[in-house]
């Protein structure tokens, strides 16, 4: 005991070396990502800087001349069909309303079926549950579905399957597998050893360790992982309708072809505005799976903020 | 390993550590007979709770082995372990937590369901008080209650061997009586096997058949009742 002791303090004894290592390392990590980035950027860009800087003015150009004001006619019902519904609900006929709806639907299928296939998976390759053999092909497997992207998938299933919300089903729910199965077997691993070593020493089954124990203990993460899939896949679900498997990104694609780009930035700001109410409704979900519930919730706005600096709220 | 009877647990030649070269506790020999209760105590970090996962076969022994009742590996149901940080499920119900104990000593592991189960966790419940708290999740009780629950989990499995890390902590006098009482009577009763880490050296020799400390890299018997009475 007491030679480890020893051994531990003459390593921690501080040198002028290690003095100043500590108290410059990250301003240094810094300073060299930043150098290191610019000579980066030299070299992809040819050393054309005079192009970054006419840029911003093209930009200006082409959002005064295409873009402002979007063209809300979107939000109106289409010629075709006939839009039966009361004069007040008439912009539930609109092709943004149906889009956007469309994308909703495939996000939540393929966030709910990716939940129920990834967890079994996620088990096996939990490394404090399976052993190696198991847990490295799990991961593999695991991995494989999230290599593409989900676009990718998409352009697959809609060779396979055919144009149409079915293949954004699938293609999201291939990649839901794989990346939510990724964000499980880590919550997975997170559980305590105490519980599974009193699991163990009883003798609990696989089923009972699975069910009984891992899924009780991880429920909290578990769910909102899922919540925070729904959310990813929906901001992903805008574009996989632009290889035609369905949803919102089709109708930004027919305007994109026909050069209108005024309604295109009216479904991107449609699509914002959803994006923050289910950034909003995730949170507060979220926050219903919280072990402290006492927690104060935060004002709506801070949606926008990223997420240290709210937490930053919280101590003080 | 030559196995022992069916009746007793066996260290043999026992070294427990997390590296082979630097084990904890080395080259302990031990026999544990049916009905004993037997104390360990020692200084903070020197490997008490290292032998008890030993003994519960989560750990494998450096050099030499155990026979827990006549096997090396674990049967299902025969050991009740509570671990120091009482290894409960936070985010479940005390009725759970118990069930989960009650399953491991009444059904096998292809078809963990039993009608037993029911009342046997709820009356462990019982016998530590926590019949108010039954669908309280263990995160919103006290220290102490959860010490409890985590000693019911183990009355409502009724193991044969029940390894225990200081499971009386953080209760107080009055609560820590009964509880430990009621361990005590289990043991007695069923005729099973305890072996618990207590700090509290008097404490552990009124509990106690036999009392080892834990020194240096030795495991030392410094108290046998059996002796005593013989003498
Ligand atoms: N999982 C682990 N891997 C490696 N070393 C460990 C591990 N757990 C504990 N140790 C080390 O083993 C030694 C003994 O730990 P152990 O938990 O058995 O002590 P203890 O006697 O139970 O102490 P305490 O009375 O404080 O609970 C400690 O030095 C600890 O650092
Ligand atoms: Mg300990």
């Amino acid at each position: 005991m007491n030679e480890h002791r020893e051994k531990y303090e003459l390593e921690e004894k501080p040198t002028p070396f290690l003095n100043a290592w500590y108290q410059w390392r990250w301003p240094a990590v810094f300073v060299t990502l930043a150098v290191l980035a610019v000579m980066v950027t030299h070299s992809t860009i040819e050393g054309n800087w005079q192009k970054l800087f006419e840029s911003p003015r093209n930009v200006q150009t082409f959002f005064r001349e295409s873009l402002w004001p979007p063209d809300w006619s979107v939000l109106e019902p289409q010629a075709y069909p006939v839009c039966e519904e009361p004069k007040l609900l008439e912009f539930t006929c609109s092709t943004a309303w149906i889009g956007v709806l469309e994308t909703l639907k495939i996000a939540f299928i393929a966030t709910v079926f990716g939940m129920f296939i990834s967890y079994p998976i996620a088990l096996l390759a939990a490394e404090n549950l399976s052993p190696a053999w198991i847990s490295y092909p799990a991961r593999t497997f695991l991995a494989a579905f999230r290599s593409l992207p989900s676009i990718l998938w998409a352009l697959l299933f809609v060779i396979m399957v055919g144009l149409g919300p079915m293949a954004g089903i699938m293609a999201m729910t291939i990649y839901t597998v794989g990346y939510l199965g990724k964000l499980q077997y880590e919550a997975i691993e997170g559980v305590a050893k105490p519980q599974l070593d009193a699991s163990r020493a009883m003798g609990h089954g696989w089923l009972e360790r699975s069910f009984g124990v891992i899924l009780p203990e991880s429920a909290n993460n578990l769910i909102s992982q899922a919540i925070f899939m729904f959310e990813y896949n929906f901001r992903h679900g805008t574009v996989i309708g632009i290889v035609g498997a369905g949803g919102i990104g089709y109708y930004i694609n027919l305007y994109l072809d026909f050069l209108q780009y005024d309604k295109v930035f009216a479904y991107v700001i449609v699509i914002f505005i959803v994006v923050l109410i289910l950034d909003f409704v995730s949170k507060v979900t979220r926050s219903l799976f919280k072990d402290d519930m006492t927690k104060k919730m935060h004002p709506f706005w801070t949606v926008l903020l990223p997420s240290s600096w709210v937490q930053r709220f919280d101590e003080e | 390993m030559y196995l022992a009877e069916h009746d007793v647990v066996v260290g043999q030649d026992l070294s427990v550590g997390y590296e082979k070269h630097n084990p904890l506790i080395t080259n302990i020999n031990f026999e544990f007979k049916e009905g004993q209760i037997i104390a360990i105590n020692g200084a903070s970090g020197i490997g008490k709770t290292t032998l008890l996962r030993t003994l519960a076969g989560l750990l494998n022994p450096v050099k030499g082995g155990v026979s827990v009742f006549g096997s090396s590996t674990i049967r299902r149901g025969e050991v009740g372990y509570i671990p120091q940080r009482l290894g409960l499920i936070r985010h479940a119900s005390v009725y759970h937590n118990v069930m989960l104990g009650a399953k491991a000593g009444h059904t096998s592991a292809w078809f963990p369901f039993s009608s037993i189960c029911k009342p046997v966790s709820l009356q462990a419940i019982e016998s530590v008080g926590l019949t108010h708290k039954l669908r309280t999740p263990i995160r919103k009780l006290s220290g102490g209650q959860q010490r409890r629950v985590a000693v019911a989990r183990t009355l409502a499995q009724k193991p044969r061997l029940i390894l225990a890390d200081e499971f009386l902590a953080e209760l107080d006098e009055e609560t820590l009586i009964m509880v430990m009482k009621k361990v005590l009577d289990y043991v007695k009763q069923n005729n099973a096997i305890m072996v618990l880490v207590e700090h509290d050296l008097n404490r552990a020799r009124q509990m106690a058949d036999r009392l080892f400390t834990a020194e240096g890299n030795k495991l030392v018997e410094i108290f046998n009742e059996e002796d005593e009475v013989h003498e």
